[in-house]
């Protein structure tokens, strides 16, 4: 019995042994495209307009009438919401989950990008005046009317008290001064700026918030209001004006919103939006989890990146969902040079400050490889400190292949000398320095090994070094004692001014060149100085036009003299169930951003 | 020790288990001759590269040496896919001792044994490089272990009384903290200027750190007893003094259970180390240690479409489970009755 | 009344034990990089002032040990403060601990009720063929890493189909029946918990093994034997009690090793547990949630050890001397 075993064993090793070691050479077939996946042109509705109907000032979709009914599930990666109170939120997820349930005055236009009215009527521009008019008769989820009372009491007991998240108070004190804001009449108000200001009308988007139900809290002073709507609140109490609201949070599993049946948007058929009954956000922890959660059909939309692209592309005709292409995102991941003086070395501050040294390393990445292997193909180069969706894009910036002489030619220009393939500065330091990115991050690590690759070639040596992502930021904002770094930050495709923390010299996202709390503004470098003045004077200028040269000069700064080195730009490919329809996706906002139009319905 | 030896060897599992871990560490000792490619190499056009296939029995039916062919990278835009597509046109014989290596192909061709990585790196290589790591990193926090563990467990029990119940609380106030998250803790605390060499060693200090207070606790126990046996007392009325009795007398016959402790907790070392590592915080690129490579591998897709990927996991599976065996085998020739469970 | 001096003296014996982890885990948290506000400075639409309010809310700009002494003060009037977003930590640990008592204690009774018996029969039928494939089996178990098991585990789910991809409840749980809403946890639960037992079976089963041959190999035993009593007999009732009672001691470390080896399965599972939460709190550094969770786990264990001696007292009368 026992030898029967051993032979038996023996001869299933030999087998396995054999079927990997003898081996047939036959060719090898491949699939060939047959399908076509060009992107189909989307017949977007024409845009809203105002109806009034018995007296209430309704916003009416033009997009195909649906059917009621159904919901949607997408998924959030992270915690989970830390607040519903719009006023407080400071992370993206409580921000988005905010928004399910509260609008502003003024919010973008989807396709073209330009400010128009939501919960206002309507609006009009003098110079620096800005009158608002409120819709008629349109009320909160609790019944009570929304007036002018509310917008003053948001703008001026919230926002400009400096309660909660203050980002959007400093974004519109202009000149050291906030607006003036007037009640004209219930339906009626005036802000007045003290100088024309380019991006205040888009911040009017910010939300509205009920009185009634906000006042008693945000009296009882900070503390009080900040712990305000915290994700614990019964949910049957929020006030709310937005198209949803909320059902009940489950900590750390899920969100579900339930349609606001008396919503102030309708149909072409004269009937209240949204069409869906329920909106459910699912808490994820990765992206891994997430698209299983697709796979297994428990969400309905799935954000897809990389090497997953060509799966659910070669699935996509046989499968229940459809993909879109969104563009480039809106992020954009860079290498950056700590140009500071204080926390570096001299000698390295030496080479970090040379602009021939860093356009070496410019020159040296190869952005086509990291297209190729890290996004497998779903990306695309960048060159602009602007993403490539942003309306402000220098379009004149091409770009150039990566090229290693061109690279070993600027580094002889900038004085450095090359011995048996060793880099070494005019004083005879070897050129020697840290590279940090955070750890855990597939895509993050795997250009980090490229780019040490890339620079070791032109003889430096390049200590490779992922961290945890909390430490990493305490590195570049805190003790600042770092020398190259690979990293993201989110930006805005419509307003390049929401940048101006990271490009004026004072900001606190200055993170290329950030000085002690006691630096002189003398200090600046000129290139810096010219980049403070852009923004001043490009926030300034009103028109699209006016603005344009300005920005367009500021990323051929941030291209010639490259303190931060760009890598490339995502493409964002988002699938979505066949079955939702009036799904009319742009780049600019995304996928959903109409969701009080999108319905369930049958068919292709 | 022959004896010992032969013993734990009949039982039949613990055999094949030595002989699993002699042949890994003996690869793995001699990587650099035995991989193809340096843990480094890496080959930009060839991301994710399938493994290379090997062919015994050529196009027309006969026998062969066995040969492989190239591959060439397409991307398809449609499909927004990459294909590897064989290069048929010239065959690669895989010659032994070529270049300096084990094994290989003549220059121009590529030998992927076990396909590539995102960066285009041979899996099989760093495989072995990756071994050296993951492999030693349980043995080398033993080291610093024990004598922690032998001193401190070793005083504590000797001396006894106000001593061994501060020194006792104070071990268990460390065993009382969730290991796991202590780990997370002083994995983020490591300075961040270090090199990888530097790292693997702090990484090791710190499982060290996390497990002497076990360690201890039972080595203390084990002293309490035989403190009371007589050639103890015999030794200090002859004037010993109490370092000399501890370290010369007590200590050695503590010995069998080191040797438990030592082949039991390896595993537990090498997959804490994989654990950090799903976390981002082991072992960092570009090095390779088993753990992070498997890190890549639990992608969604990777998992589906590059099984290949997965091999790391095969590998901590493999020597996890032989050092259990073998863990057990020694521990049933050295204490059959032992209730301890480190 | 030994009975309560002795409790009450264990009790006691725990407040240092308290400072003593409190401290190890303040000062090592503190002392690392990590930036409890990472998040919020990377956000470019974040200002400084926001900022500096919320280094003043967390008592960042102190030195470490006013931030200690701060934290154990209110610890110590039983306020655990609020979480580096601003939630109360009492109300997040609150929402998570049922979850983890309910995982724990499944894993517990599964592996429980398949370890005794499976240590028991592989320590009557010592090293036969068995007893030895038993031990292999079950060290398989121990032999994968956690996350990647888990990781199968859920392609497996999505595979098949059979269960959910992990969380603990489904979206329109609310909307079930009683009966519908426990077969929506049971079928969540499924996965989780059998890694988890496989992960801890093998520990649980070498240890009933090892107890049961040495209470086989006691003279008693020996003597019930000779007695002529039927090998069954003497398994079960004498053998049987005298090996399980030193399990008791186990279960309270089993009970806080949970706690900290769950932590992975719950993070790749989604599982709204106290592990996840922990391993998250600790991968930003958020102080006050890490300290009141890691106090609750030495509680735990603590409380856990001080059950299994009490039940040991009653069980075993010689422990007491």
């Amino acid at each position: 019995m026992k030898k029967i075993l051993i032979w038996g064993f023996i001869f299933l090793l030999l087998g396995l042994c054999a079927k990997f070691c003898i081996r047939r050479d036959i060719p090898e077939t491949y699939p060939s495209s047959v399908h076509n996946t060009e992107l189909e042109n989307i017949n977007y509705p024409d845009k809203n307009k105002n109806v009034t109907l018995n007296g209430v000032d309704y916003l009416q979709s033009q997009a195909p009438v649906g059917v009621f009914g159904g919901e949607l599930v997408v998924s959030t990666i992270g915690e989970g919401p830390k607040t519903f109170n719009p006023c407080n939120s400071k992370d993206n997820t409580s921000s988005s989950m905010a928004g399910m349930m509260y609008d502003g005055l003024v919010t973008t236009d989807p396709i073209t990008g330009e400010v128009v009215p939501q919960l206002a009527k309507s609006f009009s521009i003098d110079g620096n005046e800005y009158i608002i008019n409120l819709r008629h008769g349109i009320k909160w989820s609790d019944g009570k009317p929304i007036t002018a009372d509310d917008v003053i009491y948001t703008y001026e007991e919230i926002v400009f008290a400096g309660l909660g998240n203050t980002a959007t108070r400093d974004m519109m004190m202009i000149g050291g001064k906030l607006p003036k804001l007037e009640k004209i009449d219930d339906y009626t108000v005036r802000f007045t700026t003290s100088k024309p200001f380019a991006p205040f009308l888009r911040m009017l988007s910010y939300q509205i918030v009920p009185k009634h139900y906000f006042k008693p809290y945000s009296d009882k002073g900070e503390s009080v209001f900040n712990a305000f709507l915290s994700p614990n609140t019964n949910p049957k109490e929020i006030v709310t004006n937005g198209a949803f609201r909320l059902k009940e949070y489950v900590a750390a599993q899920r969100v579900v919103f339930v349609r606001n049946p008396d919503y102030y948007k309708i149909n072409t058929k004269d009937e209240k939006l949204p069409y869906l009954d329920k909106f459910v956000y699912l808490i994820v922890g990765d992206t891994n989890n997430e698209i299983l959660k697709f796979e297994a059909k428990e969400i309905d939309v799935l954000g897809i990146r990389g090497s997953n692209v060509a799966r659910y592309k070669l699935k996509e005709p046989t499968s229940d969902y459809v993909m879109y292409n969104l563009g480039p995102d809106t992020g954009t991941m860079f290498l950056i040079i700590n140009l500071s003086k204080d926390k570096v070395a001299p000698a390295k501050h030496k080479w970090f400050s040379n602009r021939d040294f860093r356009a070496a390393i410019d020159w040296a990445i190869d952005r086509k490889a990291m297209v190729q292997n890290v996004a497998q193909g779903v990306a695309e180069p960048l060159f602009t400190a602007e993403s490539l969706n942003s309306i402000y894009l220098n379009k004149y910036i091409k770009g150039h292949p990566s090229d290693k002489n061109v690279a070993r030619e600027s580094l002889v220009k900038a004085g450095f000398k090359l011995k048996d393939g060793i880099l070494y500065d005019s004083e005879g330091n070897r050129v020697e320095f840290d590279l940090y990115t955070n750890a855990g991050a597939l895509e993050r690590e795997a250009i980090g090994v490229m780019i040490k690759q890339d620079l070791e070639e032109l003889g430096m040596k390049v200590n490779y070094k992922p961290i945890e992502f909390n430490s990493l930021v305490n590195k570049l904002t805190n003790t600042r004692d770092w020398d190259m770094a690979i990293m993201g930050l989110t930006g805005s495709p419509l307003e390049p001014h929401d940048g101006k923390n990271v490009w004026q010299s004072s900001g606190p996202l200055h993170l290329f060149n950030q000085r002690p709390a006691d630096w002189n503004i003398d200090d600046r470098l000129d290139w810096e100085k010219e980049l403070d003045e852009i923004f001043e004077e490009g926030a300034l200028k009103l028109t699209f036009e006016e603005r344009k040269p300005l920005y367009d000069r500021y990323q051929t700064i941030i291209y010639n003299q490259k303190p931060i080195i760009y890598l490339y730009s995502p493409i964002r490919i988002t699938a979505i169930r066949k079955k939702f329809k009036n799904v009319f996706p742009t780049p600019l906002s995304g996928l959903l951003y109409n969701l009080d139009e999108i319905y369930i319905g049958e068919g292709e | 020790m022959i004896e010992a030896l032969k013993k734990i060897f009949k039982d039949k599992f613990a055999f094949t288990a030595f002989i699993i871990l002699a042949f890994l560490y003996i690869v793995i000792l001699f990587a650099d001759f035995i991989a193809p490619y340096s843990s480094t190499y890496s080959d930009r056009d060839m991301s994710y590269a399938p493994p290379s296939k090997v062919y015994t029995i050529n196009e027309k039916g006969k026998w062969s040496f066995p040969y492989t062919y190239n591959y060439v990278r397409e991307y398809e835009p449609a499909l927004m896919q990459t294909i590897y597509k064989q290069d048929r046109s010239k065959k690669y014989f895989i010659k032994p001792f070529i270049n300096g290596h084990l094994f290989g192909v003549e220059n121009g061709g590529k030998l992927y044994l076990l396909g590539t990585d995102i960066n285009g790196r041979d899996v099989f290589s760093r495989l072995l490089f990756g071994g050296r790591i993951s492999m030693t990193v349980g043995f080398l926090s033993l080291f610093v272990v024990s004598p922690i563990g032998l001193l401190y467990g070793g005083i504590s029990g000797y001396f006894g009384g106000i001593v061994d119940t501060l020194m006792m609380r104070f071990a268990e106030a460390v065993m009382a903290i969730p290991s796991f998250y202590l780990l997370i803790i002083l994995a983020a605390i490591l300075p961040s200027g270090m090199t990888s060499v530097q790292r693997f060693a702090l990484i090791v200090v710190i499982l060290a750190l996390i497990g002497w207070a076990g360690f201890a606790r039972v080595v203390r126990g084990m002293v309490l007893s035989i403190k009371k046996e007589d050639f103890v007392s015999a030794e200090k009325v002859m004037g010993a003094s109490n370092l000399r009795i501890i370290l010369k007398h007590i200590l050695p016959q503590t010995m069998s259970y080191v040797i438990i402790a030592m082949t039991l907790s390896v595993p537990s070392y090498i997959l804490a180390e994989s654990g950090l590592s799903f976390l981002g915080l082991g072992i960092q690129q570009p090095d390779a240690s088993w753990g992070n490579m498997l890190k890549e591998a639990q992608e969604f897709t990777n998992i589906l479409y590059r099984p290949w990927l997965l091999t790391p996991g095969l590998l901590i599976f493999v020597a996890v489970l032989s050092f259990n065996l073998l863990g057990d085998a020694v521990r049933d020739y050295l204490d059959p009755k032992s209730n301890s469970q480190s | 009344m030994n009975f309560l001096k002795y409790i009450f003296k264990r009790i006691l014996q725990t407040i240092p034990l308290l400072i003593i982890v409190s401290l190890i885990s303040f000062f090592i948290i503190r002392l690392s990089p990590v930036d409890p506000l990472a998040e919020l400075r990377l956000n470019p639409s974040i200002s400084q002032e926001t900022l500096n309010k919320e280094i003043k809310r967390l008592n960042l700009d102190k030195p470490i040990y006013i931030q200690y002494f701060s934290w154990a003060k209110s610890f110590v009037k039983g306020n655990l403060g609020y979480t580096s977003a601003g939630e109360k930590v009492s109300t997040k640990l609150k929402e998570r601990i049922p979850n983890t008592l309910l995982l724990t204690l499944v894993v517990i009774f599964m592996t429980w009720s398949v370890g005794i018996p499976l240590g028991i029969i592989s320590a009557v039928k010592k090293e036969t063929a068995f007893d030895r494939i038993l031990t292999v089996l079950s060290s398989v178990g121990m032999a994968i890493p956690s996350f990647f098991f888990a990781i199968l585990m859920l392609i497996f789910a999505v595979k098949t189909g059979w269960f959910p991809v992990g969380g603990l409840t489904s979206y329109n749980f609310n909307e079930l029946g009683f009966g519908g809403k426990i077969i929506d946890i049971a079928k969540h639960l499924i996965l989780p918990a059998f890694v988890l037992f496989t992960i801890s079976l093998s520990g649980l089963q070498r240890q009933m093994r090892a107890n049961m041959l040495e209470v086989l190999d006691s003279d008693y035993v020996k003597f019930a034997r000779a007695k002529g009593l039927s090998e069954i007999k003497v398994v079960f009732k004498h053998a049987l009690r005298n090996a399980v009672n030193p399990m008791i001691t186990l279960l309270g470390f089993e009970f806080a090793g949970l706690l900290s080896g769950a932590a992975l399965t719950e993070y790749v599972f989604q599982y709204p547990g106290l592990g996840r939460l922990i391993l998250e709190a600790v991968m930003k550094s958020d102080i006050n949630l890490v300290m009141a969770s890691l106090m609750m786990g030495t509680i735990m264990l603590i409380l856990g050890n001080l059950l299994a001696d009490i039940l040991l007292m009653i069980t075993d009368p010689r422990v007491r001397g």
